[in-house]
């Protein structure tokens, strides 16, 4: 999907397993949390894990927005 | 550490009113081992047994897990050892007695998606090693209270019990044979065969949580750092399931009491290399874990002086990914490896079979296509709920047709395309 999209827009892959995703062809990846959870952590506050997705989320935005000349683990 | 098998063939398995060996038949007091399991846990809600021998028109479904009859003997150590209060003793010393040819099988509701099918004939017997055991079909029911990890525990525990119980009924029957398996502590191992490569085998073990779990000493492995195992541990239950991975490629407690690598790395011990050992290591669901872990596996395949390894992966998509960086870094620290997979290739057969890859990976051996559709046709008895047959992984909407018959990928079925060969799928070149 990842690799669909790109043919259209930019875009950026949160994966837990990063080789996975260098594997696919991903340019920008932004390392996950678990597979099971990628985008949280139950075992946080939730305070804690809001400001943790939302980091995370920000960090791909910034990634959406970095110029990459080969694949960029952010 | 020394182990002598002593193998007692069951010709025949049957309820009675004793519970007993008795010329190769094993007989089984259904009253007094119902009352046994319902004691382990308040939580029970029905138990029932039923006998599935092969050849059976009998389907089984959905299976939690397999689990064979041993009992040790004369000696210290516990079966399924480390799990109670006073069974922490090692195991794989000694002499374990074992009922070869009939299986403990466990069913009832669904616990997690990915559980299996037993047919004890047609197609789907071809599939699975657990066709030509005689089974004692365990169907344990849980009460409202338990969530989806209680369930688990209860009808695991239930199993391993029911398995033991059985067990000790073989402890003074007179094996037909007895087999001799040895690994000596690591400095006399290496001076034993001097001259002979020295092989390993890392054994990747499930252990994503979520009802993927396995267990070594009792211990939930996704605790653990990599670590040393005599390869007779394992003979006598030391790794156990507690694991709802795709049937087809889960190891059952059966498979890891039987665990193929092991048994036949023994096979030309002495004489074509020298089997140092086991490192049992795990299947985590984050980046670090799966970089600690494989880093540990090579530091402690360094340190026993491996020259070539073999490693089994257990599971499909995200442990591809600690498979490869297994590979590659035994690889790059001059370690041959030879790895033990089976494919996500599609219907057809022509997807990317594995998530993950690496140069290094040269060597693999697959045990199969996991997406490969069957149709099994219907059986004259269900033991447990067919009604899964949709939703269980390799089922789909409309798996289950009306006439009982069943649509599903090879995935649905238990050990279909084990990824330790514990199965009769094989290839030709054409």
């Amino acid at each position: 999907m990842v690799k669909e999209i790109e043919k259209v827009m930019p875009v950026v892959h949160i994966a837990t397993v990063v080789p996975i995703s260098k594997t696919v062809g991903a340019n920008r990846i932004v390392p996950a949390v678990a597979i099971p959870h990628p985008l949280g952590n139950p075992t946080m506050q939730p305070a804690e894990e809001k400001y943790l997705r939302r980091q995370l989320v920000e960090k791909a935005l910034r990634a959406l927005q970095t110029k990459i000349d080969d694949q960029t683990v952010f | 550490m020394k182990l002598e098998l002593g193998n007692i063939h069951v010709r025949d398995l049957a309820f009675g009113p004793v519970s007993e060996v008795k010329e190769n038949t094993v007989v089984i007091d259904q009253q007094a081992l119902i009352a046994h399991l319902t004691e382990l846990d308040h939580r029970i809600r029905s138990l029932e047994l039923s006998i599935a021998k092969p050849g059976d028109s009998t389907r089984i479904m959905p299976v939690k897990d397999v689990i064979e009859p041993r009992v040790k003997v004369g000696c210290e150590g516990d079966i399924f050892p480390g799990r109670h209060l006073g069974e922490e003793a090692m195991v794989g010393e000694g002499r374990t007695h074992v009922l070869k040819g009939m299986a403990v099988v466990t069913t009832g509701e669904i616990v997690g998606f990915q559980e299996g099918i037993i047919d004890m004939s047609g197609p789907g017997a071809d599939y699975t090693p657990f066709s030509s055991t005689l089974n004692l079909v365990i169907q344990c029911e849980v009460d409202d209270s338990c969530n989806q990890y209680d369930h688990e525990g209860v009808v695991r525990l239930v199993g391993l019990e029911a398995a033991r119980w059985i067990g000790r009924l073989a402890e003074h029957v007179e094996p037909q044979e007895i087999e001799t398996y040895e690994t000596k502590p690591l400095l006399e191992q290496a001076a034993q065969f001097p001259h002979l490569p020295k092989v390993g085998y890392v054994y990747m073990l499930q252990s994503q949580g979520l009802l993927h779990d396995t267990y070594y000493y009792g211990v939930d492995v996704k605790g653990i750092l990599p670590t040393l195992m005599y390869p007779t541990e394992v003979m006598d239950g030391a790794i156990i399931s507690g694991n709802c991975v795709s049937a087809c490629d889960k190891n059952t407690s059966f498979v890891h009491q039987n665990s193929p690598v092991i048994y036949d790395l023994y096979r030309h011990h002495g004489t074509k290399y020298n089997f140092m050992g086991v490192i049992v290591t795990n299947e985590n669901v984050t980046l670090k874990d799966k970089e600690r872990s494989s880093n540990f596996t090579v530091k402690l395949a360094k340190q026993m002086g491996w020259e070539a390894a073999i490693v089994s992966e257990e599971g499909f998509g995200n442990p591809d990914a600690d498979l490869m960086m297994n590979c590659a870094k035994l690889e790059a620290a001059g370690i041959k490896t030879v790895l033990l997979t089976d494919e996500y290739a599609g219907q057809n057969g022509e997807s990317q079979s594995l998530a993950d890859s690496h140069k290094s990976a040269d060597a693999v051996i697959t045990n199969g296509n996991a997406n490969q559709l069957v149709t099994l046709p219907a059986m004259n008895t269900v033991i447990g709920h067919d009604r899964y047959a949709d939703v269980v992984a390799g089922g789909f909407n409309g798996s289950l047709h009306e006439d009982g018959s069943i649509t599903v990928e090879l995935q649905a079925i238990i050990g279909a395309t084990s990824e330790l060969g514990f199965h009769t799928l094989t290839t030709k070149a054409s």
